[in-house]
């Protein structure tokens, strides 16, 4: 929320701009502003007046809505569409008096209790939650009837009990606002309280407690018509409710008269759905939820998009290694696809192959595509993410190519992966050892009972969990647990490859190398291959065969560890070697690359290093350069390499 | 241990609460001004002694609570009364035995009125209940899974609709036509029926039943509609659930499996929150259905002025909203691993 200070009036505006795109909001905002129309130039508006009494025979009564009586006629034979008109007011002053208390009573605690905190806010919201639970309609229905039944008694009996909800979200919204920074700074340099409150609280639990309000109205005119229907309402104001009461219980259902009993209705559900319509756009354009979640049917992959053919067997020679290729990708392209924002190309072009045994390092700045294209591996990419391009082999599969369910059961089974952050990775209200067991059991339908249980058991052994454990949750093992966990998940199913994808970022230091060592040492006794995705250049040279370095969504250079450390030939390896200390040269000065890395949705026109290379030409800043071969197993991509390049 | 510590609390807090009411709504009937026996008190067109008599019959004429003769907080009474022979404690003393006093309508002990009619509203409202929660988690859970199609903005619209309905008018739309469709419009008998087998017994209350629970059903399913959307949403985008999917889980199988279980918790706290408004639902449908009810006991005693039975039928209501409550809660502490380490 850093937003640039300025004037309420040019917020307002930026705001409308936002919600005049959102129909529902407008669709409230337009059936609101028609009933407050109505209720202001009601006298012009109905053709008879409510209050006047008129010569009634009991012909008029319960009369067939007709050119004279638009909604025919009540129990008393008065015009019904000229009640109807009349009504609106009641409803409103009822509706928007009552949220008015309710809505300074809630904000004043809610504030009150937020921002004072301790035994005050403990008593305040014990209060709330007594409230709260009280059934409010008929606590309102036995201060109505013990009291008089008048417009003012009304409103002030919804007011004070509709202040609850208010009372609770006004103060959690404070809570929050009480810890960001500028609160800290303005109390630090002896800012009063009230300062505090109407200058920095205020501003940003308004937005809150007006889609708050919204309800409060809605709910306000909802009880007043309850109330009246049942009888309790001000005998001086016919309120729709009240209409709805002599209706009914006067006999309109029993002559078939559904005009009585229909209209009034209508404008009830016409004012709380336009206010309903009205606070759910203000709330989509105030607290914007992406709504997007990890089951939504992924876009289908496309082949042969702009970036020209698959490449199937670019990733240069092969012969020369002795194991078979397990894993290879092949121009692999993946794109963010948002309706309404440019297209965001987070992978691009990027080839790699995976042999059998080896552990590949993938190696990149934060945001530089790399968890894109793990995902995109397993084709478990967001719902905006897209395979536009490229083919992933593994063995004799194509993947992309595949349905569904081949798909299902090429995960885990094939290629398995070890989320960063395993606390959010492990489902909290399940065990352990069941959501391993559910993992064995899915591709391994013989696996049963004890059977499956003694497998459970042993992968926990196998990293180092005593068995026991199985059966506790989550929360209750520790972050490094979690992560060893989450380990002998990836591998309970005897997967070909895994993916681990920055597995020890959440943990501290002695952990995270316990958990390498883990890893590494089970690839040796287990014949793994695995992708391993880190920040840690340390790391890779200790570890890997191989490391792939990407940036900005390319393929920025490819090759074994040897040839990475000792002849970097792409200007983004050569300078992040020079960030990371060096044994061998203690003293050597360790340098950062100014500038940041390119957002995936504003690329440069040429090499999207080109803003930050220290060897730039003019080329660069025009041109994309192409993934070139440089050597056996070594690419990069980079025009220097192309002119160094004897043709 | 813990867990015993907080189901303690929660235990101490529902008695608490409980005893707030017992307070509220003790005053509640004391300092308004509509209590007929007191309007009666001051009517000057009666003799002293009928007035006396009113007042002995009432128990008026103990003071109100310890030190304080009546309401007026400036006039203080005498300070060595016997504090058990105060209203306030022969008022808490006969709810004990079970008392609530006589209806001035029928003249019947109104606990006996009121205990035949809450099994009427729990039956009522049990069943809309279980339906709407049913429909509205349905209907929330394709939202969620098909969210921005037109599934999602289909229901999302067709929620909002039906939370927009006032329950009393929905029931009247639904009473008009099932009049004109043949079902029973109204009570929750046809009469004669006592003497019937038990089977035709249960057909004739269900085929009254229908009516009302089907209105509650669409009044309150739009509710859990939006709630379940919103929380399976967040679920959704969970972490574990691409977890779930990377293992080769299909759809089905993380729907059911891993996502269902995690986002009902919320809709657990929130069916009990709504417990209170639910007796507001509760209160209009079984007045447009004259479902005999504790809702429909409030509805005419507000008509006759009955205030024993409003006063017992408020005070049932409120200690039936916050046990129900304090179940919710218990049910969350069991099903929810979470609560019991915090």
């Amino acid at each position: 929320m850093t937003t640039p200070p300025s004037s309420p009036a040019a917020r307002l505006l930026d705001f409308w701009r936002v919600f005049r795109r959102n129909r529902m909001g407008v669709a409230g905002l337009i059936m609101l502003a028609v009933i407050v129309f109505v209720a202001v130039f009601a006298d012009a508006i109905a053709q008879y007046e409510v209050r006047s009494s008129i010569a009634v025979t009991t012909s008029d009564i319960y009369q067939p809505p007709s050119a004279q009586h638009w909604l025919g006629t009540d129990d008393a034979g008065k015009d019904v569409f000229s009640n109807f008109i009349y009504g609106a007011r009641v409803s409103l002053i009822v509706g928007f008096f009552a949220a008015f208390i309710s809505i300074i009573i809630g904000g004043v605690i809610g504030i009150v209790a937020g921002f004072f905190g301790g035994r005050l806010e403990n008593f305040l919201m014990r209060f709330t939650d007594i409230m709260l639970v009280i059934p409010d309609l008929p606590l309102m229905v036995v201060i109505v009837a013990l009291s008089k039944p008048s417009l003012l008694n009304i409103i002030f009996v919804i007011g004070l009990l509709g202040w609850t909800t208010t009372a609770r979200i006004v103060r959690s919204q404070t809570l929050a606002v009480k810890s960001r920074k500028f609160v800290l700074r303005a109390r630090a340099i002896g800012a009063g309280k009230a300062h505090i409150i109407r200058h920095h609280i205020l501003p940003l639990v308004m937005p809150i407690l007006v889609v708050n309000a919204v309800l409060v109205v809605s709910l306000a005119i909802l009880n007043e018509s309850t109330l009246s229907f049942l009888g309790l309402g001000d005998p001086t104001a016919l309120s729709w409710g009240q209409m709805l009461n002599y209706a009914f219980g006067r006999g309109a259902m029993s002559t078939g008269a559904w005009w009585a009993l229909f209209a009034p209705g209508f404008g009830i559900v016409w004012v709380v759905l336009g206010l309903t319509l009205f606070g759910h756009g203000l709330e989509q354009v105030l607290n914007p939820r992406l709504e997007t979640h990890h089951l939504m049917n992924p876009r289908s992959t496309v082949k042969n998009e702009a970036t020209g053919q698959p490449l199937r067997h670019a990733t240069g020679e092969r012969a020369a290694l002795d194991k078979p290729i397990l894993l290879q990708a092949d121009s692999l392209s993946i794109s963010y696809i948002n309706e309404g924002k440019p297209r965001a190309r987070a992978v691009e072009n990027v080839s790699f192959t995976l042999r059998e045994g080896e552990l590949m390092g993938l190696v990149g700045e934060s945001g530089c595509g790399k968890t894109t294209l793990m995902l995109g591996l397993l084709r478990l990419l967001p719902a905006a993410g897209q395979i536009v391009n490229g083919e992933v082999w593994f063995g004799d599969t194509e993947l992309t190519a595949l349905s569904d369910e081949e798909m299902e059961a090429v995960r885990w089974k094939g290629i398995s992966i070890i989320f960063q952050g395993a606390m959010n990775a492990l489902n909290p209200v399940r065990t352990v050892g069941d959501q391993i067991a559910e993992a064995i059991a899915k591709h391994d339908t013989t696996m049963k009972g004890d059977a499956l249980d003694a497998r459970v058991s042993e992968m926990l052994e196998l990293v180092g969990i005593s068995p026991e454990h199985k059966k506790h949750f989550p929360h209750q093992y520790s972050g490094g647990m979690r992560q060893r966990a989450m380990i002998a998940m990836a591998l309970a199913c005897n997967p070909k490859v895994v993916v681990a994808d920055e597995p020890t970022t959440a943990l501290d230091v002695m952990i995270q190398a316990q958990v390498l060592e883990l890893l590494d040492s089970l690839r040796k006794r287990l014949g793994l291959s695995i992708i391993f995705v880190t920040h840690d250049l340390g790391v890779v040279a200790e570890m890997c065969d191989s490391v792939l370095v990407m940036y900005g969504g390319v393929l920025a250079e490819y090759a074994d560890v040897d040839t990475i450390y000792n002849n970097p030939r792409h200007p983004y390896t050569q300078e992040l070697l020079k960030a990371f200390p060096d044994l061998t040269h203690p003293d050597k000065r360790l340098t950062s690359i100014p500038g940041y890395p390119p957002k995936l949705d504003e690329l440069p026109a040429g090499c999207r290093f080109a803003p930050r290379c220290p060897l730039v030409f003019e080329r660069c800043r025009v041109e994309e350069p192409k993934v070139i071969s440089i050597g056996e197993r070594h690419m990069a991509s980079c025009h220097l390499l192309e002119r160094m390049k004897p043709e | 241990m813990n867990r015993w510590r907080y189901l303690l609390g929660k235990i101490g807090w529902a008695v608490f609460t409980i005893l707030f009411v017992l307070v509220l709504n003790f005053f509640l009937f004391r300092v308004l001004p509509g209590d007929a026996a007191r309007a009666g008190i001051r009517d000057p067109r009666l003799k002293k002694e009928a007035i006396e008599a009113i007042r002995v019959r009432f128990g008026l004429d103990k003071p109100v609570i310890n030190c304080f003769e009546s309401l007026n907080p400036v006039k203080f009474g005498s300070c060595g009364v016997n504090p058990l022979d105060t209203q306030f404690f022969i008022y808490v003393k006969n709810l004990l035995h079970g008392e609530m006093g006589i209806s001035f309508h029928s003249n019947r002990p109104v606990a006996d009125i009121l205990v035949e009619r809450l099994w009427n509203t729990i039956l009522l409202i049990g069943a809309g209940q279980v339906l709407s929660v049913l429909v509205g988690v349905i209907f929330g859970v394709f939202a969620a899974w098909k969210a921005r199609t037109k599934i999602d903005y289909g229901s999302l619209i067709i929620s909002l609709v039906a939370w927009s309905l006032p329950t009393f008018w929905l029931g009247i739309i639904l009473l008009f036509w099932g009049s004109n469709n043949g079902l029973p419009i109204g009570g929750m008998q046809t009469p004669g029926m006592s003497s019937q087998p038990f089977f035709v017994r249960a057909g004739d209350i269900l085929s009254h039943m229908f009516l009302p629970t089907l209105t509650y059903t669409i009044v309150y399913m739009g509710e859990y509609m939006l709630i379940m959307r919103s929380s399976l949403l967040d679920v959704l985008s969970e972490d574990y659930i691409l977890t779930a999917k990377a293992k080769g889980l299909n759809t089905f199988q993380i729907l059911k499996d891993h996502a269902l279980k995690n986002a009902m918790l919320p809709l657990v706290t929130v069916i009990a929150i709504n417990l209170g408004f639910t007796m507001a639902g509760a209160v209009q449908i079984e007045s447009v259905f004259s479902w005999p009810g504790l809702g429909g006991a409030i509805y005419e005693a507000v008509n006759r002025r009955d205030f024993p039975v409003l006063q017992g039928a408020f005070l049932l209501i409120a200690i039936g909203v916050i046990a129900a409550n304090l179940l919710a809660d218990l049910t969350y502490s069991y099903l929810d691993p979470r609560v019991q380490s915090e």
